[in-house]
């Protein structure tokens, strides 16, 4: 028996992909998650309008973090900054009492800033906006969608690909007189297109199931869902590049999957997380993919609202989807690179 | 003098510090098959790989069909890899129908030998059937070149057999044949061969002049087992085949005094293909 653990920890000492998972990612998971585990929001962007702006303001609880003060601005501003998401609270003081508008799409920040305003009684009428019974399942399912995008994307299509490379048959295709785009696209546009069914499919069941609203524009959501498969596509390509194995690949896609749905904002408010953690996840495919769903989906969000997250997610998409074609075409036609190369010299 | 299908002329690959071929010259001309003999590791498969264009060379030059290697040239050639190629989540008749349209060619129709599998998932079916459809698939578009590596590796002799006729019947076609083996039988079925060892081509010619050079001589006696360790212990080359021990390149004087009194007769034999691939080996060694 004592020779047996010993060959396992020798096999272990020497598969460093394994050693990673079991030592690395624990300590990663536990110092980065552990920040980034935090249901309570405990500073909120707010603005504050209307003739009575200056004094709401000053005496507003330390929670809410008073951007903006302004006395000329109209309720019609308020719901425009909440629509492009400029803002999560806006207190509009042209009213009386004073209405305060709450982002319900950002639920655990609506939750607490809806807590703050219930301890201040009737000063205060509060009105949540676009998920006004702040269902979980108006949030969560918009961002799932992104979540299993990025399960396909990378998961299915790296196995997909790295069997090609198991069983011996992408030697097969480089032989074959197929051009690298040719295999590609072919290889790549069955998953893109189960990916797109996919969506649809939850999509479709969000609306009926959960009742989630789709407020926005289908066509805009369609465009967004697209550039972000491009983006877990190439992830799942690029996966397939760096492994021998299925279960390689497995592992790395698994790296590539936890720290999206822990960072993203999906589940943790982005807002709740120290700095250096949030930074992480506004580095993530992910996190821009969960705020275009949620706007489009909950506040009818437009493209002026959220050409943001489309032009970080377009760049991502041309890098990622760049990056991961030629390493996949350096595996197809080695001899055409090593040509290229000589030429160059 | 026609321009053949395969020159590799002072072909090197090294991974790192690791030179898996180490200058092989080598040539393929229409309708000829041309063996490429030895041991795992020799370096046959690497050689291939740049042959195909998939591996670039370290040194050395490479042309098929008179051109670097390049998709235009593969088109022309037919290649049957060790591990088959095949897609075992395909049928027998999917896999034909894919590599058609890859090549562009017609149809090419199932072998009859594979007929009654036509419609069953190809990693469901024996080796000797995918062997065959591995066949069917290199030669559907009509090449000008077959590459084989391994053809016949796990196959039973009567499959073994088939195959090599389908191969004769290119070659006899006007189609050259490069072919992996370490089997003997293979080997005597090529025009040509090049014995190659730890990267380096060794030897070269036709099996004659492979084989020749080397001697062997059959150590009949009850007392086998001793005879073996007394021969290997006294460091001559030893081989056996059941419980026939066989001498490979040593004398008779030397045998003679490596047995000491055990009581044996000694007959010098035909060396096999395997035996001389060994001595070869020790020489290079």
């Amino acid at each position: 028996m004592k020779a047996m653990i010993l060959k396992e920890f020798r096999e272990l000492r020497r598969d460093r992909r394994t050693m990673a998972m079991l030592i690395i990612l624990p300590i990663v998971l536990l110092t980065i998650f552990g920040y980034a585990a935090n249901f309570t929001v405990d500073s909120i962007p707010t603005r504050v309008i209307g003739p009575g702006a200056e004094q709401v303001a000053a005496n507003a609880p330390d929670l809410f973090d008073i951007g903006e003060v302004d006395t000329d601005a109209t309720t019609d501003d308020a719901l425009t900054w909440m629509q492009d998401n400029d803002t999560e609270v806006v207190i509009d003081t042209t009213t009386q009492p004073p209405t305060a508008y709450i982002d319900g799409a950002s639920l655990f920040t609506a939750q607490s800033a809806s807590a703050a305003f219930g301890r201040m009684g009737d000063q205060v009428q509060v009105d949540i906006l676009y998920n006004p019974d702040l269902d979980t399942s108006w949030v969560m399912v918009p961002a799932l969608i992104g979540l299993i995008l990025t399960f396909i994307g990378t998961i299915i299509t790296s196995i997909g690909l790295v069997k090609e490379r198991q069983t011996g048959t992408l030697e097969q295709l480089a032989v074959m007189p197929l051009k690298p785009a040719d295999v590609i696209v072919g290889k790549i546009a069955p998953y893109f297109l189960l990916a797109s069914f996919d969506m649809l499919v939850v999509t479709l069941l969000g609306v009926w199931i959960f009742d989630v609203p789709f407020n926005g524009n289908p066509w805009l959501f369609a465009l967004g869902a697209g550039i972000f498969l491009f983006v877990v596509l190439g992830l799942g390509v690029l996966i397939s590049t760096a492994s021998q194995t299925q279960a390689q690949a497995i592992q790395l896609a698994i790296m590539m999957l936890l720290p999206q749905i822990l960072l993203s904002g999906f589940i943790f408010p982005l807002d709740a997380m120290p700095t250096a953690i949030a930074a992480i996840g506004r580095c993530l495919p992910l996190t821009y993919f969960v705020e275009i769903a949620q706007g489009i989906f909950l506040r009818g969000a437009g493209i002026e609202a959220l050409w943001l997250p489309y032009v970080v997610l377009t760049g991502m998409a041309l890098f990622v989807f760049t990056a991961a074609v030629l390493r996949f075409r350096r595996d197809l036609a080695p001899s055409a690179h090593h040509r290229a190369k000589a030429k160059a010299a | 003098m026609t321009e053949p299908l395969i020159r590799a002329t002072g072909v090197t690959r090294r991974f790192g510090d690791f030179t898996a071929v180490d200058d092989v010259s080598l040539t393929v001309g229409p309708g000829e098959i041309v063996g490429l003999l030895g041991a795992n590791g020799a370096g046959k498969t690497t050689l291939i790989r740049m042959i195909l264009g998939l591996l670039p060379p370290t040194e050395g030059a490479l042309a098929l069909f008179g051109e670097p290697p390049s998709r235009e040239g593969r088109a022309r050639l037919g290649y049957v890899p060790q591990g088959l190629g095949l897609w075992d989540d395909l049928t027998v008749a999917e896999n034909l129908a894919f590599v058609d349209e890859a090549f562009r060619s017609r149809a090419t129709a199932v072998p009859d030998a594979l007929a009654d599998s036509r419609d069953r998932l190809v990693g469901g079916i024996g080796l000797g059937r995918q062997r065959q459809l591995a066949f069917a698939a290199a030669l559907g578009h009509g090449p000008e070149l077959l590459v084989l590596d391994e053809p016949t590796s796990g196959v039973d002799p009567l499959s073994r057999a088939r195959l090599w006729d389908t191969v004769h019947d290119s070659a006899d076609a006007g189609v050259g044949v490069l072919v992996t083996t370490h089997y003997m039988q293979e080997a005597e079925q090529c025009d040509r061969l090049v014995l190659m060892s730890q990267g380096v081509a060794v030897a070269e010619g036709q099996l004659g002049d492979i084989t020749g050079g080397t001697t062997a001589l059959a150590v009949r006696t009850d007392r086998w087992q001793d005879a073996f360790a007394a021969l290997d212990d006294a460091g001559v080359l030893v081989m056996l085949s059941g419980t026939h021990v066989r001498a490979v390149d040593a004398d008779e004087e030397r045998v003679r005094a490596a047995l000491g009194g055990l009581a044996a007769t000694l007959e010098p034999v035909t060396p096999t293909l395997e035996e001389a691939m060994v001595a070869r080996e020790r020489t290079a060694g």
